[in-house]
Parts: C-alpha cells; structure tokens; sequence
C-alpha cells in the first residue's frame, strides 16, 4: 500500500495548487491512510492539513522542503516531537537572518538539527538531483553518502519520482544505482504540487507570477505534463512495478512519523510573581482588589460570581494568561493609553475586576461559560482594543521586550487570492494589456450582494468582451480556481502569542515587513486551532479619537473628563439618539442604525447595547428585528417561546437577540452546559458541517423532550438557534462597543468641537467621509474655520474667540502636501512670521511648486503676512513666480532682494494682487474639493436651492415634515451607496444637501434601470414615495436622473 | 501673404471608409479599434456623442447607443490625409502638412485665378466637397491664426488683416494647443479664452510661463508670425512601366526590371543613398481582362481589377545599389515565386537608407561579402524555399522538435566570440554532463505511423510502408502545453527499438510508398537489421507519428 510523502500545497506559495483541505480529501477519497505535507521553507499549511486529516481520521505527517544554500532544497520529514522542534527552530533560524520571502541553511546548520528528521533525497529540485547534474553519479553518491552522515544512515531514503519524464528517468536509474551502492532504502514519491490534474493550469500560472513571466513567454519553466496530481495508490503501484520495494517503504517510513500536531509542547508563559507567591495567589490578590474597587465590599453576587470564575481558571490552569493580559492593562494605564477589552471577556467578572473590560457582566447578568468552560478545552480570548497608530505599537512592543524576540510573535494574516486580485494576476500572464486588465479587474462586482445575474460571465458581455474567445474563457475559469488561494503572508493588525519556552519550537517564526516585528506562520485562526493562546492588541480608531478628544477637552475646556464616570443617562444623549443624529457616533452612525434608532428610541445604555447588536446579519436573516421593535413600541405583546426562557429573553423582550441567550435557550430547554452550549455555538460558526450540525440538532430536541418541550414550540426554539448562532453577535462585545458608542456620543453632544476635531485628526475611519463630517458639524452649529498656513497646524486644532470655539482645519487635509513641510512651516511661522510668499519659499526651501499651488489653490496662502483682499489667485499668481527658479546667476540678487523687501520695502504685504479674477463660487468649491476632498463653504446644493425649489425639489428636511406616502423630488450630494448581502438586492442610498442627509430605497428593477446612473453620479435628482413611519424618513425611488450642477469631485463612502 | 487653413471636420470625418459612403455622414457614427476582446471606441462623430457615446467605450456597450459602428482603419486615414494633402496641391504649390487633419496652403497668386480671398475659400470647401470632405476653411494673413480659426470656427472664416485678435478673443485656450502643465496653470489661474490671456502683462507673464507663456500670449493675440513650412511631396523613388504586351515570361520580365532598377540606383546615387528593400509590383493583366469579363462595363471592375496585383519585397541585408545585384536577387526570388499571370504594369521602388560604411581591421579576418551572401541565400533559397533557409533556433517550448528560422546574416565577429565562450562552456562540469548521450534525426515532416498496442505498449509499428516489431520500449513521455491556445497539445512519446521485416534498411527515410495495415510479424531471424525510433501518439489528432530515429 502506498502512502505519499511528498506533497506541496498552496501554502507553498506560488509553487502549490491545491489548499491542505484539498489535498487530505483527495488523499482520503483515493484510499490513502496517511500522508506528509512539505511546503517550501514552513509549516504554514500543517495545521490546516492536520485538522481535515483529523476529521477523516487520516494520519497527517509534517514536514517542509527547506533551502538549501546551494539552490536546492532538503525536503525533511518530522519523525518526532524533538525533529519539529528541530525543523521550526531550523526554519526560523534561516528566516529570520533573511530578508521577507528569502533565507537559506548550510549543511552544517542541518547537521545541528538533524535528530528527529528524516530526510528524503528530492526530486527535481531536491539534493540528488542537484549532484547528478553537477557531476553524474560519482557526485551523486557523495551527496547521498553526506545526507547519511548529517542523518543517520537509517533516516535517509533515496527518493524516486516517475513523472513520465526522461530526464527524471535517467536520474532515477542512477538514484537507483546509488542506492544499491550504499545499502540505502528506496522509496516512491510523486512530488505532488496539486489535487488533480487540472490544476497543472494553476501552477504555470503561479509560475509565470513566480519569474516575472507571461505563459506565451514563460517556455520552459511551466511544467512538461500534467502528471504532478496526487495519484492513487494504484497508480503509483503501476508506475513503480518494477521496484515494489519503493512503494512497500512508504509505509514504513510512514509507520515510523510518530509526531502530530497534537503534540506540539506549547506551554504559555508563566509570570514573573514577586516573592515567590504562586501565580493563583497573586491573581486572586489582585482580582479581590478590583472586586473591591468595581463592586464595593458588599456584593455577595459579585464575589460569589468572581468565585466561581476564580476556581475554573486555577482548575484549567489559565492564572498565568489573566496575569499577562492584566498585565499590559496595567502597563497602558500607567502610560494614560485608553485600553478595554471586548468579545466574551467582557462576560467575565475577573475580567472586570481586573479592569481589562468596562463591562459589568454581574450587572448585566452575561454569561460567563461564553467566554471560558471546562469542557471546551480551549484557551479563552481576550481582545484589547487600542487607540490606533503609535499607542497601540507601544503596546506591542512592551510584549516584545517582557517576552523576548523568540517568546513573542504576532499572527500572520494569510493574504489569500479574491476576485480582483486574482484577476489582475491571471490577467497578466494571459499577456492581456494594462487597458484590458483595468477593464477586466473593474468588471469584477465588489458589491456585498449579488443578483442572480451579478455573474463574472454577464459582467465580461456587458463590457464587450467575447466569451467564446478561448483566452476570456481561460481567464473566467482561472478565476475560479484561484480563490481562496494563498497569496502571501501578512501580518495580523494586532494579534499576538507568547511562549513560555521558546516560541520557535512551536512554529517556525519570520520576519514581519515593518522593521522589529516578527510574525509566526500561522495565523490567528490556525494559532487558535493548535491551542496557541493570542491575545489581540486591536488598534481602534474610535479609541483614539476618544483619547484624542480627552486631550483637546483638557487643553481648551480646561476640563477633565474620566470615561469611566460618564453620566449614566444623560438625557441630551438620548433626545439625540433618539433623533437619529448620529454622524460620527461609533457603531450607531450607518444608514441602517439610523433608520432604527426613532423606533428603538433609546432610553437607557441597555437600549444602546441592543442598538448595537440589532443591526447584524444574525437578527436581520433571523427576522428577530421587526418583532422586537414591534414590541418595543407596544405593538405586539412580549410573548415568549416557553415559560421556562422567560428569564434568559425577558430584557429582549422575548426576541433572541445575543448570542449568549442562544446558548442560555439550549441550557435552560435542553438541559446542555456551559460548555456543550459553546460547543452548539462553534457546530453553527462558519466551518459548519452537515453532520455535526444534524447531531448537535438531535441532542437538543432529545433535552426538549425531557423537559416536556415538544411540538411546534420545540421546533421554533431549535429554528432560531440554528438560524441565528451563526450570525449571532454576543452581548458582552455589543456592551463594550455600547460603551463606546455612548462615549463617542455624549463628547459629540457636550464638546462638540473637540470631537469633531479628533474625528477630522483619525481619518480615515467610520461611515462618512471627512467632507459628510464637516458639514454635519457645521449643521450643529460648529464654525470650521479654513486651512491658512499662518494657523493651520498639521492635525486639526480649537481655536478660541471669545467664548466661541471653532475648529481649524489642520494641512494634513492638503492632498500632495508632505507632513515634514507642514511641519517645517509650522515650525518657521512659530519662529516668525512669514512676511511674504518668497519669505515662506525662502525659509521652508524643500517645499515643492506643486505643494505651494495645492496649499494657494485652497486658499492657505491669503493671509500671508496679514494679507487681506488677497484672494486664492493672486496667491496662484504669485505661487508660479516664486517656484520658478531663477537660476544660478540671478538666485542671489533674488535673495538680496527678498531681503530687503522683507526689511520694510513695498514687498512687505505678503500676496501681491494679480491680474487674474477672483475665483466664482463654483471655482472655489472645485478647488475645494480637489485639494482637500471636502469645503468649509456652502454645501454645493445652496448655489442651487433657487432653481430646485422652482422644480420642486424639497431639502432633505423638510422630508421631516411630510407625511407618508407624499410623491417627492429630492437632490443632493450622494454621500454613501450601499447593497448590503441581507437586503435581497435593494440599493440604499444617503444624498446629502445644505440641511442634511435624506435617505432612499432603490428597488432591484429600478437599479437595473439606472444601473450606471445610480453607481456613477456624484449628485441625483430622486423622484419617489415618501415613506415616514415612526420618524424614520425615507424616499422610495422610483426614478433617478443626475444633477449637473458642479464640476467639484465630491465623494461617496460605498460600501461593497 | 494669405493663407487658409484646411481642417477635415471632425475624426469620423476624416475617415476615407466615411467619404465614400455619404449616408454615414448624416447617420450616427462611432469607429472602433483595439484588438480581441478588446474592441473600443476611439472616435465618434457629433450625433454619437449626443447619443451616449464614450470614449473607451466597449464595442457591445456602443451598440446598445443605437450608433452606427464601424472599424478604424489607420490605412484609409493614411489615405484621407493624402486627400487633404493633394487637395491643398491641387490650388496652390506651397501647403504645410501641419498635422494629421490639417493642411495649410499659401494663397499668394490666386486672387487672379479665382478673386477674393473669399472665393477662394470657397473653392476649396467645393473640390473637398467632391472628395467627399468635409472642411473647415480659415483665411488670414497669419497663419497661426487661421490654424487657430480653423480649430476654432466651423466652415469658412475669413480674418481681415488687424482684426486677428478680436476673432480669436472668444476661443478657448485649448485651441492654442499649450503643453500639459501650462493648461493646468491656465485653468487654475481662470484663464480660458484667448482675450483673456491676451490681456495679461507680458513680463510677469513670462516670469511665471516662461517662453511658453510669452508664445501663447503671442498667438492668443495673433500677433505670432512664422513662416510656412513647406511639405515636400514625398520621396517617391519609384519608377512605373507600362507593358504594351503582356509579358509572361521572367526573360523579358528581368530585361524591363533591369532597367527600372537601373533608374532607380541612378536617382539614388543622386543622393547618396542606397536601397534598404526592393518593392515591386505587378499589375497583372489576366485578372484584368477576366474581371472585364465577368463584369463588363461596371465601373465597380475597374476597382476590382486594379486590385489585382501581385507585389514582392526584397529585403536587403544591407543596403545597396548595385543594380546588376539587386536584378540578380529580385531574379532569384521571382524564379522561387512567380507571378501568377501576366504582367502589364511593373512599378519598382526602393525604400532609400545610407550606405553601408564599414571599417575593415587590419587582423580581422576577411568575412564572406554580403552582397555575395545574400545572393547565395536566394539561390539556395529558390532551390529549397525561402521559409526554409536561413538561422534555425530553437524556441522556449516542450513542444518536440519546435525551431524558427531567422534570417541568415554571417556576424563574423561575433562567431569569433561565440565560439570561444563554447570552447569555455565545453570545458565546464556542467556541458559535459548535460552532452546528449544519442542523436536524434528529426523526420520533417512528421511520419504517419499506424501503431498496435499491446497492454498499452506499443508492440507493431507500421510506417512508410515498413512493417515493425518492437523490441524494446521506453516510455511513455507525456508532454503538453499551451493549455491557454487554441492549438493546445498533448503528445506520448516512445523510444521504440524495432525490428523491421524482410531486412530493411534502419533509416525508412528514403523508402517510398504508402502507410500499410500491419500484416504478419516476421520471425525475428528475418529482421536483418533494427532501428532505434522516436514515436509518439498525438493527443489533439488521435494519431500515432515518427519523429526521428537515434543514431
């Protein structure tokens, strides 16, 4: 019997074809009991390979095909645990002195770690081959006598693949000569790059990425046959029947591959406690402390809860990881960075206690087994959300210098092949020009929805392109193929694990592309599979505009706010949410949330938690928000499903809304625990399968029974939680986004200035754009005041007059201007100020032409040395004469000159007036929103309000006022396009004008009408039914035209 | 000193395939180019515009508009310009070809011929009319300016001496053609007609533009003057022969060639210059008359019989103009391929070069001269076919056996060098392990074969009309590739030893007749003699073939 122990997958990187899942079900299907993976230089594909071995009950043996510094590659294959111990640590070693992608080991470094290794002599690319070709078989046979000694006679096999190739055929007879010579053992692999032989055609593509080549130019370097397919053990009996023995060491060699990924020896830190206290100790020490400080001395519900969580940890052993993860709290609250956990630590009390959540989950009633159960067997997870950019890389870096460079590593994140991206590359070694791969690539639907006609094959008819021509046909069914398909390796934004050993046993570790930075080669998914604790260092732009608001508060208000003592109710926050008003709010802001909100008509932050959660796929495909606003406003009684879930779905009114109520529903109907209610939650998660799906559904009605739940009622409570634990959103991650979002919302009600700033300073994040931000600030009141070089600082700033507040719109808004110049010319102005144009190109000498045109196209350059009746083309004016150089005779006199006009000549009112016109309105507006994206000015639909009223076209609010069903027009700037996946193909749009935001449905056939229309049109004219129910206000479309009525490149933020 | 200006209206216009069907110029039209799949519009006339048509825009998506498509054709363009060109010839001997759509034609002289400048005009529009152009006509004593008008203004303008500012001040600046980054200044500083850029002070002007801005200020204002540049007709070195008789035979042939060649090189030394090709073409009078024939007296046969010619291009290594020689190679390659009829007409030209220039080294051994060379090529050339003489080289592919041929050109020098870095490549490790153990003689063309198998071997072999018994057999080979094309391939090769009956010889390739079924196997002892063969199975014709025998 045959076993092949020679196989590459994708995870090879432009040199595999098939994923590891395809591999193992192909080996499965064709009778295989086992089979060894070896990508190129990693495991990057083991665990993937090991976990579907592990479902078809097939061995999985590791191994890797490791660059040898000569060329060639030493393909290795792990006995035991010491010889993956060996490889990683071999692996890492090489990589890591490399460069990202490169890196090779001498023999000398195999012979270190050679124990627990067998090593195989490789076919094409392997050690034998290499020799032959260098020197015949007196070369040959050194190579193999030197592999034996690194090795050990005993785990060296000489390797032979039949590829229906001559040349391989020649290398074989004399492998085989070799091998008699030397007493060494046969053994038949296939060198297998892919499941089947047609994607041979995937792996000449990767080729041609590979070398830079296209197919009609690649020649020789795409594979001969097609032969490269995991063959089946028959075939491979055939093709090696006159060496039986070759195929009968398969098996043996199989027999003796001891090690799984099972047992990997992973052990997770234990922290450093300080006399000699045990880890449980100094845990509970600090837990009781918090407990104290979050709870107070009395609450018997609280300790009892931290108790019992207590207890469960020190059972599973888990002190250590609280410890860490307290730890890095403690390190960025010392260093005033905003931290919060979120996800299912926010259901635990110790978490709480110790302040790595801001949830109370005691208060709130949460359900801990969600985030930690005995049974499950799994390491809890805990996300920190960090404000983004340098907080959050200082974080990280304090993991890396507490646990060293090889205790610390953060996750990859598998960049894998989608549509655009797998269209661009197959479209280049198809030899398709730059023009046509634009237009293929654009073909490819980003839409989040997808019609029954959304089809690659509709869309290439659409754009004129021939689908009987065999290249277009070739191209759509690479494209196919190729996804899902590993790319590259990234990094994960923030996830990190730690070792207590060294982490490169573990997994082979890299070097990450941002400097400092190393990277395991699995990522978090695959880390988490392998019981690799992470804890995720989750960089969130809202937490830095609530630190960054904090700061201009203290700063401007002279006041110190604390999150933690927001008030609780405060009712300006409510009136607002309620009303819907919530650009910028985090997490409440979408077209979707919006439309909620005045019927949810929050009151208390339970009701912003629900807010939260709502609106997900998980309520909306399991029709749960309907009835639950039905109830809210009391128009249908709060029933529930059965008087046993009274008390798990009495707060949702008895609409399951959280994940935990789904897992509390299984407790309570079926009688599951903690942990097989999780294990319910994970059978539904995203790697479903049929069959672990129809066992957990025949338990759950086998507990219903005995409980007496029978019939329809039974039927119903197992319908929604096996429609809804996929998508469900836990309760414990929306409280501690609830918490956020009532943050986010009360420092826009009471400091709106300093909010709007650390909104404009965090960009790009949220819903809207920069320029939506603008005015919906303005809306409220805020004056936003233009960039001016002599007040604009790079970030946008308060300005104070009088009591009034403004905001400053700061230069990094200055689209080609480079932050070092903005921060030179802050610099020089703060010295002293500019007294002219020349003055400003004189002293900020590396600020280019086209830096000055873009800062006096937007007006920046006006009031220049105090420079007023100046207008933006004076400054242009002037800008073209200052740029210019004037040459190497005449630079000095242009100096001298300067000077003394900066000494007290005519020259000393800074722009000059030209003989150019001032700019129009419209003129303005473009230059505007070509050098900054957004204006300060009128909202473009004011210069046209006259001409819209007389066609009748209403403002956005003035929609407010009507009743449902009017016939309406409406026009505006659109701001967002969005065709959500839940929303069967209907198009929401949100056009803005000078009074706000006016919302629209398109139906399906009326986007099909005005497909290009509604995609492409920066302003339209809608016509349509008024639909206004419970304060939601939307039109519903029933004809679009677009609006000409400026040349300015307004934006809309689609969602796809 | 007046000038007009011709201007061809717009891009479809300017189309010859437009010209000559008046109905499309009243329809809506878009012409599309670009190769499969990707055919888009590159041009289109007003209506198409107003239709929805878009620059860019897909073939299918085109169509949808409702418009007219047609193909850009670069050679009818080619020949529209050429109209534009003789039209401006046909009234005055001094014209600038001053781009692809825009002739200008120095007036002087003709008011006595036609009158006012008006007039003239007119005349012009009148013979574009009749080639089915449609013009734009600008008269001005500037001839920038009538350039400028003639952009700017549809049919005939006539600018009257010191009014050239006050036409041109509505145009826009686009009209003056600046360069790109100059525009960009212009449209941000708001100025777009030519009034307005007329009216900004020169030397701050120039400070800021530079000699750019101060040249379009200049032609915003009419007041740029430039003289005309002349277009030469082009160099036409080409000589025509009409036959009285049709000739038929290469003698007579290469007596009337050697004479147009002999013209030819004179007009050539003229110049010092010399031939890089040879382009001859026939106009052969047996189609004609068939045509005539067929047709009778529809004007439509003309057309179709002054299509039918037959042309040769003689591509010379190096330039010449040795007219015996170039005879001698235009004989050789004529005797290879000849006319398929009778001659009437010869033209004969030459594509003009500079002559060769070489310096011989003093130790630099004498290599073969290239006019002799080529001639022996085209002898050999004509013995074997041109497709089949010069450099083979084998192509980047596994397709077996696959090579082109590049033209034989002897580099003596580079031999030279060539054959040392062999002689340092042979010497290397790597050479020798890689030197073929075997040669393989490739039949070409392929050897049909008719093979039986036996479980799945090849056991019988029949080809050429030899019967076979294989001996021995090695494979297959499995090969394939350009899975992408049309023409994908899969090939199962063998090595084959065979046995043949009746003692034949090894090597068939002599031997004539017909592929047989296989009849009875021979005994072995009858097998005088076996053969080592490569033979595969194709997979895309479902046959067996030989490709060569080992030595």
């Amino acid at each position: 019997m045959y076993t092949e122990l020679h196989a590459r997958s994708a995870f090879s990187f432009l040199e595999g074809a098939s994923l590891p899942e395809e591999l193992a079900e192909r080996c499965a299907e064709r009778g295989m009991a086992a089979m060894a993976l070896l990508d190129r230089d990693g495991v990057y594909g083991a665990p993937r390979f090991y976990l579907a071995a592990k479902k078809i009950s097939m061995r999985a043996h590791i191994g890797a095909e490791v660059t040898s510094a000569e060329g060639w590659r030493f393909p290795l294959l792990v006995e035991t645990r010491a010889g993956y111990q060996n490889l990683c640590q071999l692996i890492t070693r090489m990589k890591l002195r490399a460069r990202k992608g490169e890196g090779q080991v001498s023999y000398e470094e195999v012979g270190g770690k050679a124990a627990g290794l067998i090593c195989l002599t490789g076919g094409k690319e392997g050690p034998l081959a290499h020799a032959l070709g260098r020197g015949g078989v007196e070369s040959g046979t050194t190579c193999v006598r030197q592999l034996g000694e690194i090795f050990g006679r005993d785990n060296v096999y000489v390797e032979l693949q039949r590829h229906f190739d001559r040349a391989e055929e020649a290398r074989n007879h004399a492998a085989v000569e070799i091998a008699r010579k030397l007493g060494l053992p046969l053994l038949a692999t296939n060198g297998v790059c892919y499941a089947q032989p047609e994607r041979r055609e995937v792996l000449d593509v990767f080729t041609c990425l590979r070398h830079h080549r296209t197919l009609e130019t690649a020649g020789r370097l795409l594979g001969r046959n097609s032969e490269r397919y995991l063959k089946s053990p028959e075939e491979m009996t055939r093709l090696f029947a006159d060496l039986p023995e070759a195929i009968a060491h398969t098996q043996l060699v199989s027999a003796r591959l001891q090690f799984d990924l099972q047992d990997l020896g992973y052990e997770f830190p234990r922290y450093p406690v300080p006399d000699g206290k045990s880890q449980a100790y100094f845990l509970r020490e600090r837990t009781m402390e918090g407990m104290i400080h979050r709870y107070g001395f009395q609450n018997e519900k609280a300790r009892a809860q931290i108790e019992k969580e207590l207890g469960m940890i020190e059972r599973l052993g888990l002190e250590g990881y609280f410890l860490i993860v307290w730890d890095i709290i403690r390190f960025c609250r010392e260093r005033n960075i905003l931290v919060q956990g979120r996800g299912s630590a926010a259901n635990s009390a110790v978490c709480y206690a110790l302040r790595i959540t801001a949830v109370d989950p005691v208060g709130m009633d949460l359900l801990f087994e969600r985030f930690l159960s005995e049974e499950r067997g799994e390491w809890p997870d805990i996300d920190l959300d960090l404000p983004s950019g340098d907080q959050r890389e200082s974080a990280i870096q304090y993991v890396y210098e507490r646990y060293g460079k090889l205790g610390a590593a953060m996750t990859a994140n598998v960049i894998t092949y989608r549509g655009k991206s797998a269209a661009r590359e197959i479209g280049k070694a198809l030899s398709f020009n730059s023009e046509t791969l634009d237009r293929l690539t654009s073909l490819v639907s980003a839409w989040e929805y997808k019609s029954e006609n959304d089809t690659l094959a509709r869309h290439f008819k659409d754009a004129g392109l021939d689908l009987q021509h065999p290249q277009i046909r070739k191209f759509l069914e690479l494209c196919v193929q190729f996804q899902d398909l590993p790319r590259h390796l990234g990094q994960h934004s923030g996830g990190m694990v730690v070792c207590q050993g060294q982490l490169d046993s573990v997994v082979p570790l890299e070097p990450a592309t941002m400097p400092g930075r190393v990277v395991v080669q699995w990522d978090k998914e695959d880390c988490a599979d392998m019981g690799i604790v992470k804890v995720d260092l989750l960089g969130l732009g809202m937490m830095a505009v609530l630190e960054e608001s904090l700061e201009i508060i203290r700063d401007n208000y002279g006041e110190e706010i604390d999150l933690g003592r927001l008030p609780a109710d405060d009712p300006v926050v409510y009136e607002t949410l309620r009303r819907a008003d919530t650009v910028g709010m985090f997490q409440i802001e979408s077209r979707a949330q919006m439309s909620c909100l005045p019927r949810l008509r929050p009151v208390h932050f339970y009701d912003i938690v629900v807010q939260v959660a709502i609106i997900r796929p998980g309520p909306i495909v399991g029709k749960m928000v309907n009835p639950y606003l039905k109830r809210r406003q009391g128009r249908e009684p709060a029933t529930c499903l059965h008087p046993s879930l009274e008390p798990v779905l009495a707060r949702t009114l008895g609409v399951p809304l959280f994940q935990e109520q789904l897992l509390r529903m299984a407790m309570i109907a079926a009688g599951f625990t903690g942990g097989e209610a999780e294990e319910l939650r994970r059978a539904m998660g995203f790697k479903r399968s049929e069959k672990r799906m129809k066992d957990i559904e025949q338990k759950l009605r086998r507990g219903m029974e005995k409980k007496g739940i029978t019939g329809e009622v039974q039927d119903t409570i197992v319908q929604s939680i096996t429609s809804f634990a996929l998508y469900g959103f836990p309760e414990s991650h929306a409280a501690s986004f609830a918490l956020l979002a009532y943050a986010s919302a009360y420092l826009k009600c009471h400091y709106l200035a300093a909010f709007t700033a650390a909104m404009l300073n965090n960009q790009p994040m949220g819903f809207y754009s920069p320029a939506t931000l603008v005015k919906d600030a303005q809306r409220h009141g805020l004056r936003i005041r233009p960039i001016d070089v002599t007040c604009s600082d790079w970030l946008c700033k308060i300005e104070k007059q009088g009591e009034e507040l403004s905001v400053r719109l700061g230069m990094r808004y200055v689209r080609g201007l480079r932050a070092e110049i903005a921060e030179e010319i802050v610099r020089e102005r703060n010295a002293r100020a500019f007294g002219s144009l020349d003055d400003l190109k004189l002293r900020v000498p590396a600020i280019r032409k086209v830096e000055l045109t873009a800062l006096a196209e937007i007006g920046a350059l006006n009031f220049i040395g105090g420079g007023r009746g100046s207008h933006r083309r004076d400054a242009l004016w002037q800008v073209e004469r200052a740029a210019r150089s004037a040459g190497p005779l005449l630079e000095k006199y242009d100096q001298e000159e300067h000077v003394v006009g900066e000494q007290g000549a005519a020259d000393t009112t800074a722009i000059v007036n030209s003989p150019l016109q001032q700019m129009t309105p419209e003129e303005r507006l473009v230059a505007d929103f070509r050098g900054t994206g957004m204006t300060v000015g009128p909202h473009p639909m004011k210069y046209h309000r006259a001409s819209m009223k007389r066609q009748g076209v209403l403002t956005a609010s003035e929609l407010n006022r009507l009743p449902d069903g009017t016939h309406v027009r409406v026009a505006g700037g659109v701001i967002a396009r969005q065709r959500p996946g839940t929303a069967k193909g209907f198009v929401f749009l949100s056009i803005e004008d000078e009074t706000g935001i006016a919302n629209a449905i398109v139906t399906p056939r009326v986007f099909e009408e005005h497909h290009v229309t509604i995609v492409h049109q920066q302003f339209l004219l809608i016509e349509g039914q008024l639909q206004h129910q419970d304060n939601v206000v939307s039109v519903k479309v029933e004809s679009v035209e677009p609006l000409s009525i400026t040349r300015a490149e307004t934006t809309s933020h689609d969602f796809h | 000193m007046v000038q007009a200006v011709l201007r061809a209206e717009d891009e479809v216009r300017d189309n010859v395939e437009l010209r000559a069907d008046g109905e499309l110029l009243e329809k809506t039209v878009a012409l599309v180019d670009g190769t499969a799949p990707l055919i888009h519009v590159v041009a289109a006339n007003e209506a198409a515009w107003r239709a929805g048509i878009q620059l860019g825009m897909a073939q299918t998506q085109a169509q949808l508009c409702g418009v007219e498509i047609r193909r850009r054709s670069p050679g009818l363009e080619k020949a529209a310009h050429a109209a534009l060109l003789d039209l401006g010839w046909s009234m005055s001997p001094r014209v600038e070809d001053h781009a692809e759509d825009t002739i200008l034609a120095d007036l002087a002289g003709l008011n006595s011929l036609f009158g006012a400048e008006e007039n003239i005009a007119r005349e012009f529009a009148r013979r574009a009319a009749e080639l089915n152009l449609r013009v734009r006509v600008a008269v001005s004593a500037n001839l920038e300016v009538a350039v400028h008008a003639a952009r700017g203004f549809a049919g005939i303008t006539v600018i009257p001496e010191g009014e050239e500012a006050r036409y041109l001040s509505g145009l826009p600046v686009q009209t003056l053609a600046p360069s790109a980054e100059a525009l960009e200044t212009l449209e941000r500083w708001g100025i777009r007609t030519c009034a307005a850029l007329g009216a900004l002070p020169m030397q701050e002007l120039s400070e800021r533009l530079g000699q750019e801005g101060v040249r379009l200020q200049e032609l915003a204002r009419g007041a740029h003057a430039r003289s005309l540049v002349l277009a030469e007709p082009p160099e036409i070195l080409e000589e025509e022969m009409e036959l009285d008789d049709a000739v038929g035979d290469l003698e007579p042939l290469a007596f009337v060639l050697g004479r147009l060649l002999d013209q030819v090189c004179a007009r050539l030394a003229t110049r010092a210059l010399s031939a890089a090709a040879i382009r001859v073409r026939f106009d052969l009078g047996d189609a004609f008359e068939k045509e005539e024939q067929v047709r009778g007296k529809n004007p439509v046969t003309v057309a179709t019989a002054a299509a039918k010619t037959y042309e040769k291009v003689l591509n010379l290594p190096v330039p010449m103009r040795d007219s015996k020689m170039l005879l001698k190679l235009l004989r050789l390659q004529l005797q290879a391929d000849p006319p398929p009829g009778a001659i009437v007409k010869i033209t004969l030209g030459a594509d003009p070069a500079r002559p060769r220039s070489t310096q011989h080294g003093l130790f630099v051994p004498n290599s073969p001269d290239p006019e002799k060379l080529e001639l022996t090529v085209a002898r050999l050339a004509k013995l074997v076919g041109g497709a089949n003489i010069g450099s083979p080289e084998l192509t980047d592919t596994h397709r077996p056996g696959e090579f082109r041929m590049n033209k034989f050109f002897a580099q003596p020098n580079e031999t030279r060098a060539r054959g040392k870095a062999g002689k340092k490549f042979a010497s290397g490790g790597e050479a020798v392990a890689r030197r073929p153990a075997t040669g393989c003689r490739i039949f070409r063309p392929r050897l049909a074969a008719r093979v039986e198998l036996r479980e799945g071997r090849p056991a019988k072999i029949c080809f050429r009309g030899l019967y076979g018994r294989v001996v021995t057999a090695s494979g297959p080979w499995r090969i394939s590739g350009d899975w992408w094309r049309e023409d994908a391939w899969q090939q199962e090769e063998w090595d084959l030893e065979i046995a043949f009956e009746g003692g034949g010889a090894s090597v068939p390739v002599n031997v004539p007749g017909n592929v047989h079924a296989i009849g009875p196997v021979p005994d072995a002892k009858a097998c005088a003699r076996a053969g080592l063969y490569c033979v595969y199975y194709d997979g895309a014709c479902r046959s067996w073939f030989v490709r060569g025998t080992y030595d």
